[in-house]
């Protein structure tokens, strides 16, 4: 979505990340041409000319930093970066009974990766650090005084009061969220499985490969079932979402209706559903609706069925199970917040539509629904996103069964992509093929968000809510 | 002061640099640096007592084994069991004395994927069920037995269970159990006579009760090994499968896939062979480790049987087959030869005949040591009776692809659901597919 | 006059319905949770009864064995519980402050890269989490934080990519007039000032629901944590310890214990729900409507 929005400011994006990097490198030649001793020194000695400005807090920062990189680019950095175009070459072997394991390829991708991106983040601190230099001295050249390092340390907590709050949660997204994404986008090139697993085994890229695998719609391809499991990730997605989001908004309104007493109770019981905890009470659902549960248990003691009803082993029948369990979960949610919202639509349209004689279904179909599908729309994409993501549901209630020869990988009939991604990494310990699929999810989600959100009214203005 | 400061700041990064540029442009210092830096991260991955005992060796002597500590993965109910045991051994070995143990109930199942999934985190002595033998062996997760050890292992265990342990010719783990097969637990109110599955179904439909079959690919041999069908997999030395011996696309397999069927389709069938999670049933086809759970409910009316016969659509009878399997203890590649000989005593003990005895009284799991086999204990055990009459009907289990599990539980999966309307023919089809599924895990 | 009593009339046997509508859905939506109870009670000794799989649903005789099983020593439920509740506190503690943090910066301040970072991490929430669950795993190992460090590597893990979640939090800094930030500013307030004295007391209602969402989180999480405990039994949560009882085979017959436990853990967090409540209808209808 960056890009999108990138290249509609801009003509040429390509362009014009050239034209900013020529620009960029002009400056630095012009930064080194015109820099006194101070400034020229710190092209190697990062922060030097700010320490000799008196700035020593600035420049001690930057000299911390530069430290630090160069200390974790020497102590193993590098080591790991040389190996990154292999993912190691040397064997596990045996020395009489013991084990000598050799190369880690999973370390070495990962540390590999680590250190790529400390040699950026030192490219771009050097940067910064000539940047500040240079502005120091104009500063200086132009008569004009430097900020004392007092208001270097205030401005940590005023102006730049953002880079303060900021500088842990980045960090904390980028080790625990970028690094292992970028990572998992490199395994699916590389042929990480059960048989290539390290400390024992080596792994290595294989290119395209398992993307090939993907797409291949042979007896043992995975393309057939790929598609199988992605359709029935999308029509779920679709139904949880919208069913959920009409019967919730429709029993917000009959808990709202005039004469109805208790209604905090209502309330009350259905909001049981998102307090207790949901491999609790869907576990035990899952169990209720198997064949030997309880309901089919007690349907054959009143004689109302001859043969268990096979509300899990039926595809069809598990298919709909799962919404209708669904609808049990979501109702709640939206009912919270179809309450709140309900109470903002003018009363006055509805009494001009009663007026006209409208019926109530009408009223829900020509006032309620269209005021709540502009309100919630952005809402409703991330709800949609999110089902398709739905772990939980799924796997709680029925692992994907009832399986069948048709689909290859151990996916069953009710697999979403994300469990069939968790079942290739937990019980095939299948990676390269997982990070595949994951990468799919990706692409689908961020596919179906990005036609979605162009076609979305209330989002356009951010700063006009303020 | 503002400057002395700035001295050591500068030092410290002038320092930094050169040793930055040293390593990066240089060549002379990089190698020198290299095994050290190496050495760091790898040496933090180990247990603390693995980087100790380098040290210990250097100066010991040959009684001297250092100190560490042993991490034992066995299933929940034999935590405690195991707990003793080892007592036990480390009140008979005083020369192993520096090393502690700690015994955690990680269940079958999971302590496979998990030694396959980070095996340096695993555990140094694991239990496993036979069918995950390869898929650790190709993971790197099995060490070999003590080639000393081998002479006795073989000589004192049935000849199957060693099997059991081998890939290739290589023996990877010690048996400790010979009960890994099943066979019918059931009501003796309701059911008349055991003998056929015709009857044994007809009696749970005319009591209201059900009978737990599992039709995955454990049990689905059963029926296929009963009408003389086989499925085995060569292996070669590394545990890669070489070749796949498999008839079930032929009238043998069709009787036996109908069989199948026709049982899934009866009022009576549940799948599953859980005895914990069956409910209102009057037979199950389940292993020795349920036997009191199923006795729970049960109660008096608790009994047991061979397998049952049944009758195919050709109108021959077949005798119900299956495997015959064996539990495993296994220990993991070690770097340290010193608790790699503590872990092979370790683990010769736990499966020794005295223990296999002791473990047969404390759970009641048959063992697979022939005098343990022999004692009169086990002789009197009924569901283990039950058991080894089976077993004369049974295949041993050889190595089989994790794939074959999965593509059997999807077999078992159309069994309840699409065969049922199927054509002869549709299901001929299938049989085809399913076989060129099987072979193609072989390579 | 008619008129109005024929309107009475419909308007009750309208009420009346919509009465017994409420009354079923409240039946449907409570069954489980009543059956789940009512098997909690049922004892595991086969002297009393049988602790698996049942077909009836009120127990023969009423029985705290369950209760006692989880209570007594014979498993590390009381640890599992208190690992979940620690884990839940910390995360709920830490989540907060930097969801408050993060939000204040992107609704408060313009700066280089804002709209970049936002798009950026509206990007990365597509992948899907259990991607990564392998990497983490690794990583949070080469810190010591796998097995017996599982409790503060989940807390990790959680608190690392909570700044991702600001979406809500934003959206109700928004709504908070920038007016107020700025007279304050003129007075000669910095913004770390602003942001402790002025945004933070005016948004309760925020701090209380993202407090309340991330405290909930971890008593559900057992994929990831049962990863990081890796067979480490005093490291488990409740969710990964319990899952056992009803998944793996080694545990016949504990599933009336599984319901008990299961009490246990929603019993306190569904008052404590209830109790919040309020907090949490402002916050996903706020969400809601921002997206």
């Amino acid at each position: 979505m960056a890009n999108e929005s990138r290249s509609q400011t801009k003509k040429n994006p390509v362009a014009g990340f050239f034209g900013a990097l020529g620009k960029d490198l002009k400056e630095i030649g012009l930064t080194f041409k015109e820099g006194d001793w101070k400034t020229r020194i710190s092209f190697v000695i990062f922060g030097f000319g700010s320490i000799f400005r008196g700035l020593w807090l600035r420049g001690a920062g930057l000299l911390a930093v530069e430290a630090f990189l160069i200390w974790f680019e020497c102590s193993f950095g590098f080591e790991y970066l040389s190996k990154l175009g292999t993912l190691g070459t040397v064997a596990t072997t045996k020395k009489g009974r013991t084990t000598v394991y050799g190369d880690n390829s999973f370390l070495i991708l990962l540390f590999g990766l680590l250190a790529l991106f400390a040699v950026l983040a030192f490219i771009y601190v050097w940067r910064l650090n000539l940047k500040v230099s240079r502005r120091e001295q104009l500063t200086l050249k132009a008569g004009k005084k430097l900020p004392r390092n007092r208001d270097d340390w205030k401005s940590l907590f005023d102006g730049h009061f953002d880079k303060t709050i900021m500088a842990l949660p980045v960090t904390g997204v980028f080790v625990f969220t970028v690094l292992p994404i970028v990572f998992m986008i490199c395994v699916a090139f590389t042929n990480y499985d059960a048989n290539h697993q390290p400390p024992s085994n080596l792994f290595t890229w294989v290119g395209l490969e398992n993307f090939k695998n993907l797409f291949s719609f042979g007896t043992a391809g995975f393309g057939g079932t790929f598609m199988t499991v992605l359709l029935w990730t999308l029509i779920w997605a679709l139904f949880a979402t919208f069913i959920d989001y009409v019967l919730g908004i429709a029993v917000a309104i009959l808990i709202n209706m005039k004469g109805i007493r208790f209604k905090k109770l209502w309330r009350k019981i259905l909001v049981m559903t998102i307090a207790v905890p949901q491999f609790v009470s869907l576990l035990y659902v899952s169990k209720l609706f198997a064949s030997d549960g309880l309901i089919n248990g007690y349907l054959l003691k009143w004689g109302w069925i001859d043969t268990a009803i096979p509300f899990w082993t039926n595809p069809t029948l598990a298919k709909i199970t799962i919404i209708v369990v669904n609808i049990w979960i979501g109702i709640p949610y939206l009912m919270l917040i179809a309450t709140g919202l309900l109470m903002n639509i003018p009363e006055d349209l509805y009494e001009s539509a009663r007026i006209d004689g409208a019926s109530p279904w009408q009223m829900f179909r020509h006032i309620t629904m269209p005021y709540m599908l502009f309100v919630t729309g952005p809402f409703l994409l991330t709800q949609y996103t999110g089902n398709l993501n739905n772990f939980n549901v799924i796997f709680l209630l029925t692992q994907g069964a009832p399986k069948t020869g048709n689909l290859v990988g151990g996916a069953g009939r009710t697999d979403l992509l994300i469990t069939w991604l968790y079942k290739m990494t937990i019980n095939d310990t299948n990676y390269r093929m997982a990070a595949v699929i994951g990468i799919m999810v990706f692409i689908v989600t961020a596919a179906i968000s990005l036609v979605v959100y162009q076609m979305l009214p209330s989002v356009k203005d951010e700063e006009g809510f303020q | 002061m503002k400057k002395k400061i700035l001295a050591v700041l500068l030092a410290t990064a002038m320092v930094g640099t050169m040793a930055g540029c040293g390593s990066e442009g240089g060549e002379t210092p990089a190698p020198a640096e290299t095994p050290a830096a190496t050495e760091t991260p790898a040496a933090t991955e180990e247990t603390p007592a693995a980087t100790e005992t380098p040290a210990a060796t250097d100066t010991a002597d040959t009684a001297d084994f250092g100190s560490g500590e042993i991490k034992v993965w066995v299933a929940e109910n034999v935590v405690d069991f195991t707990k003793e045991q080892i007592d036990n051994f480390s009140a008979a070995h005083p020369e192993y004395s520096g090393y502690t143990y700690v015994v955690e109930a990680v269940g079958e199942g999971d302590a496979a994927g998990n030694m396959i999934t980070d095996v340096t985190a695993g555990a140094d002595i694991f239990g496993f069920a036979q069918d995950q033998l390869t898929r650790l062996v190709t993971a790197g997760a099995l060490e070999e037995v003590n080639p000393d050890y081998v002479p006795t292992v073989e000589a004192e265990n049935a000849a199957g269970a060693v099997a059991a342990g081998k890939v290739g010719d290589t023996l990877y783990a010690y048996p400790m159990t010979a009960d890994n097969g099943y066979f019918l637990y059931y009501d003796k109110s309701v059911i008349s006579d055991p003998s056929t599955l015709e009857g044994i179904v007809a009696d749970c439909e005319a009591a209201g009760k059900s009978i737990y079959v599992d039709l995955t690919g454990w049990y689905q041999v059963a029926f296929f090994f009963g009408t003389g069908c086989t499925l085995t997999y060569d292996t070669d030395d590394s545990g890669a499968f070489t070749k796949c011996n498999v008839d079930y696309a032929s009238d043998k397999g069709l009787v036996a896939l109908k069989e199948m069927i026709e049982l899934a389709s009866s009022t009576a069938f549940q799948p599953g062979s859980s005895a914990g999670d069956a409910v209102n049933y009057a037979a199950i086809i389940d292993g020795t480790w349920d036997a009191g759970t199923v006795k729970d409910v049960l109660g008096d009316n608790y009994a047991c049987a061979k397998l049952p016969t049944f009758t195919g659509s050709d109108g021959n009878t077949y005798q119900m087959s299956g495997f015959n399997g064996c539990k495993l203890l296994g220990i993991k590649p070690q770097e340290d030869a010193n608790k790699l000989q503590v872990c092979d005593d370790l683990a010769l003990y736990l499966t020794s005949e005295e223990v296999q005895l002791a473990r047969f009284e404390a759970v009641q799991w048959g063992p697979s040591n022939l005098n343990a086999q022999a004692s009169e204990a086990v002789q009197a055990n009924e569901a283990l009776a039950a058991l080894s009459e089976q077993f004369a009907f049974t295949v041993p289990q050889g190595n089989y692809p994790g794939d074959y599990w999965t593509r059997a539980e999807s077999l078992a999966g159309d069994v309840q659901d699409s065969f049922k309307s199927a054509s002869d023919d549709d299901l001929k089809a299938a049989l085809e597919a399913y076989q060129a599924d099987l072979q193609s895990y072989a390579k | 006059m008619a008129r109005q009593t024929s309107m009475k009339k419909k308007r009750a046997v309208g009420n009346f319905f919509s009465y017994v509508l409420l009354i079923l859905i409240s039946l449907i939506w409570l069954f489980p949770f009543f059956g789940l109870l009512m098997q909690s009670f049922r004892s595991y000794d086969p002297a009393v009864e049988y602790g698996g799989m049942v077909d009836y649903i009120i127990p023969h005789t009423f029985s705290l064995d369950n209760y006692r099983f989880l209570f007594d020593g014979g498993t590390n439920y009381l640890r599992w519980y208190l690992n979940t509740f620690i884990i839940a506190l910390f995360v709920s503690i830490f989540n907060t402050i930097i969801v408050l943090c993060v939000s204040y910066a992107l609704s408060r301040m313009r700066f280089k890269g804002r709209t970049f970072l936002m798009r950026f991490w509206l990007i990365l929430g597509m992948f899907p989490g259990f991607l990564t669950m392998i990497c983490l795993y690794f990583l949070l190992k080469q810190v010591g934080l796998t097995q017996a460090g599982a409790v503060p590597g989940l807390i990790l893990v959680s608190v690392a990519s909570s700044g991702m979640g600001y979406y809500v939090c934003k959206g109700y800094f928004d709504t908070i007039p920038k007016a107020l930030d700025e007279a304050a500013r003129i007075d000669g307030a910095s913004r770390a000032r602003v942001f402790l004295t002025m945004t933070l007391p005016m948004s309760k209602p925020i701090i209380i629901y993202t407090a309340l969402v991330a405290f909930m989180g971890p008593w559900c999480d057992y994929v990831f944590a049962s990863y990081v405990a890796f067979g480490h039994d005093k490291s488990y949560n409740v969710a990964v310890a319990m899952q056992r009882w009803m998944v793996v085979g080694d545990y016949q017959g504990y599933f009336t214990r599984f319901c008990a436990g299961g009490v246990c853990v929603a019993v306190p967090i569904t008052i404590l729900f209830m109790c919040l409540q309020k907090y949490y209808v402002e916050g996903v209808t706020g969400g809601a409507v921002k997206g």
